[in-house]
């Protein structure tokens, strides 16, 4: 037989023709998609060990209580923890992407002069020079850590100011500071007894105060609830994610909360709703009225309502003493469900006056939120573990990211009881980190070091034998057998809680009904943050759903 | 007896804080890619806001997460996928999506009632350094490959290695719970098993104000939901109620 050239076109034509039915070539197809979909470089989870650890968030003041996990050592989640009395297992949604941030692209990885590199070794020669040469003023953002006395007393010995960027939880306890003479540091809001809660604006569902402490409180006793346990009345010029879940929600003009305190208590105090006493705010209803955009009988109605379940409590969204004032008039001060005083050894906070102004260095510590930029002449040495390159601060220098420094956990604002706890360091730093007490240190070494404070702090815990500790099952101080065991179940993510809080000795002198406070924009987690990024998941997240919008002043 | 696991979600309690969404993707190693947007992004649990369309004193507004509702009967993704890469877990309920044998036709995508598959527009990537921080229990998806809930599996697996591990068969369910539910600060999410009539969330699914989203499909999903608020029942069947309009906001 004769084979053709005409055959081995006919052979070859058949073959092609026959191969598309075998699974040849869909095979080679389909190997060569999955070969392309899984190219070497993309990135394949850390191998190792499991393990889990219990310790607190440092992002903000609130430090709720972290179930870190662990994979080769490398955080790799993070969870609530069920076993902390304030959190109840609750998170803000960012500490779920916090463990990211440390390998964020906006990640001060060296020391910045002016926007150039420069070394620690230049940094800290400049700073102890500044120092002798003026007055230096030391600005911290959580008050009350182990680091806070470094700070404080580095300021003292230099003959400087230690100064405080209060939250602005805080700073709506001030003006009950000027009117009873006890540090607003120690005060708290006993929010579990309260039957009323009337928010001026403050984000109470939104990551006010300790993310899960209100919110936990809200789902168990109003959530859902025609005629709740717990009444949350929303005052907003905004339909906000608090006033969307609230109880009432109250729509009034932006900046008008002054106004709408003073004619609430108008009404308490013409209708003999409260006892009688005090001062009488000036302001008319009608003006009242005018101010707020509501009717004189919604303003009544409003009155008569709050009252129909107390004790009632007002919470303003900052400093604001028209609604303190308002609390004053409702009796909600140093009583049940009111405002309470937790501590009698707390520090007053030094506000800012002249000293930030005359100050030859200022040193700000990492705790203090991003946006704080104080706007003086002073040479500026601030320390950060991220930078978005809006900093006018002379001298950015790189501070220890999420778990990766040593810490101590002071009582947050907002709480009706004292705590302390201890956040241990859970990752080393990739880059050559310092924090502001070890900075200091290294100038004086005559400074205590932070571990030194805590184990005093545990000593005097020990020795006071009041308070619980809670990890799995909550023990009381008096049970721990030694000052040792006490401070080995603190380190490994325990939390104290000190006894509740006395509710005599606290009374306010009003003489007068204070002016209106200038308003000021409402904050919740994502502004109260001091990272001046978010975690990439959360930018992504925000981005994708309609549910809030990144904060302007934030990058991915 | 093979379970049913599902969640009973209880909108009265959502915030709306997006704290589910963040755990749901840190569990699942979602990448953070900036290019993807609302309509290409990966988000396995979305929450949504819903208004009941008044102004003033009369808005309402509630939150709704989405998710991949495990449809228990003529599960659609299932019954379209040409690869067979979706399947109905017979032991656990669980619809299951398999990347590797996923061709990316997105079928399963148009096929879905709820809107609540994604595709894998890119290659996922983490700003450098960040793949440390990667769930390693979760594998990284490829490109070119749709994605969903799949009621954090790998944490099924866990809790049945540890009960394996102790001599049992059947799993503690404490050992069993999502990253959403375990996230949520206001306990809004329930989880258990749907087909243990002792579970509380079997006897949750079934109350007067447990509702199913597009009920009406017949698909049976494994996620109620629960609200006291006509308006937001009404949300479950959007086109069957005259007088309530729902704006999506």
């Amino acid at each position: 037989m004769k084979v053709t050239r005409r055959d081995l076109f006919v052979w070859g034509a058949g073959a092609a023709a026959g191969l598309v039915f075998t699974p040849v070539p869909w095979k080679l197809l389909d190997d060569v998609s999955i070969w392309s979909q899984n190219w070497p470089w993309i990135p394949q989870p850390t191998r190792g060990p499991i393990e889990f650890k219990h310790t607190f968030c440092s992002l903000c003041p609130q430090r709720c209580g972290l179930k870190v996990k662990l994979a080769g050592g490398w955080p790799v989640g993070v969870a609530g923890v069920r076993a902390n009395p304030m959190t109840r297992g609750a998170l803000c949604p960012l500490a779920f992407g916090a463990h990211q941030l440390n390998w964020h692209p906006q990640r001060l990885r060296t020391v910045r002069h002016k926007g150039s590199t420069a070394s620690w070794g230049e940094a800290r020669a400049t700073f102890a020079k500044a120092c002798s040469e003026g007055p230096v003023a030391v600005i911290d953002g959580q008050p009350g850590r182990a680091t806070s006395s470094i700070l404080a007393s580095f300021a003292e010995r230099r003959k400087g100011s230690y100064l405080v960027a209060l939250s602005p939880e805080t700073r709506a306890l001030l003006p009950y500071e000027s009117w009873s003479g006890v540090p607003a540091s120690s005060l708290g809001y006993d929010l579990g007894n309260a039957g009323t809660i009337v928010s001026f604006g403050a984000p109470l569902l939104d990551g006010w105060g300790i993310p899960g402490r209100f919110t936990r409180l809200w789902a168990e006793r109003a959530a859902g609830m025609n005629d709740p346990q717990l009444r949350l009345i929303q005052i907003e010029d905004s339909f906000s994610h608090t006033a969307a879940r609230a109880w009432r929600w109250i729509h009034v003009r932006a900046g008008s909360d002054s106004a709408l305190a003073a004619g609430l208590a108008q009404v308490l105090i013409e209708e003999h709703l409260v006892p009688a006493g005090g001062p009488v705010p000036s302001l008319v209803l009608s003006d009242a009225a005018a101010q707020t955009g509501l009717s004189e009988n919604s303003i009544r109605e409003l009155a008569r309502t709050m009252l129909d379940q107390a004790p009632v409590l007002a919470i303003a969204s900052d400093e604001n003493p028209g609604v303190a004032a308002l609390n004053v008039v409702l009796g909600a001060i140093g009583s049940r469900g009111g405002i309470v005083c937790r501590s009698k050894h707390a520090e007053k906070y030094v506000p800012f006056d002249d000293a930030i102004r005359k100050a030859r260095t200022v040193l700000i510590d990492s705790s203090v939120p991003w946006d704080f930029q104080p706007q003086i002449d002073a040479e500026i040495f601030r320390f950060a573990a991220w930078d978005i390159g809006s900093s006018k601060s002379d001298w950015l220098l790189p501070a220890p990211g999420f778990l990766e420094d040593l810490t101590d956990v002071p009582t947050p604002p907002t709480s009706a009881v004292e705590i302390f706890a201890v956040a241990q360091r859970l990752v080393t730093p990739a880059i050559d980190v310092e924090s502001a007490a070890q900075f200091l240190g290294s100038i004086d070494s005559s400074l205590p070091s932070p571990e030194k404070i805590i184990h005093q702090r545990c000593a005097d815990l020990f020795h006071q034998r009041a308070g619980i500790v809670y990890e799995r099952e909550p023990t009381p101080v008096a049970k721990f057998e030694s000052v040792q065991k006490l401070e080995a179940e603190l380190w490994k993510g325990a939390m104290w809680v000190g006894d509740p809080s006395s509710l005599g000795g606290l009374r306010c002198e009003l003489k007068e009904w204070p002016t209106a406070a200038v308003a000021k924009p409402s904050q919740n987690w994502a502004t109260e943050w001091n990272a001046p990024v978010l975690p990439p998941l959360a930018t992504k997240l925000f981005r994708e759903s309609s549910l809030r919008e990144a904060p302007d002043r934030r990058i991915a | 007896m093979s379970a049913r696991y599902g969640m009973v979600i209880d909108l009265d309690r959502c915030t709306g804080c997006g704290a589910c969404m963040m755990a749901c993707a840190a569990e699942n190693n979602v990448p953070s890619l900036p290019q993807a947007s609302a309509r290409t992004g990966i988000t396995p649990m979305l929450v949504r806001k819903v208004s009941n369309g008044a102004e003033g004193s009369d808005r309402r507004e509630a939150f709704i997460p989405i998710l991949c509702m495990h449809c228990e009967n003529e599960t659609p993704c299932v019954r379209v996928c040409p690869q067979q890469a979706v399947e109905v877990d017979k032991e656990t309920g669980i619809v299951m999506q398999m990347p590797q044998r996923c061709l990316g036709c997105r079928y399963c995508m148009t096929a879905c009632p709820y809107h609540a598959r994604y595709f894998n527009w890119w290659d996922p990537a983490w700003p450098k350094g960040m793949e440390q921080s990667l769930n390693p229990g979760v594998a990284v998806r490829m490109r070119g490959v749709v994605e969903k809930c799949n009621l954090c599996h790998a944490r099924l697996h866990s809790a049945m290695e540890k009960a394996a591990a102790a001599g049992k068969r059947e799993i503690d369910m404490a050992d069993y719970v999502p990253a959403c539910v375990e996230a949520c600060p206001t306990a809004a999410i329930h989880f258990g098993n749907l087909a243990d009539a002792n579970d509380p969330i079997a006897q949750e699914a079934h109350s007067p104000d447990a509702f199913r989203l597009l009920a009406r499909l017949g698909t049976q999903p494994k996620v109620c939901y629960k609200s006291r608020q006509a308006w937001v029942k009404a949300l479950a069947e959007p086109n069957a109620g005259p007088n309530v309009e729902v704006k999506h906001v």
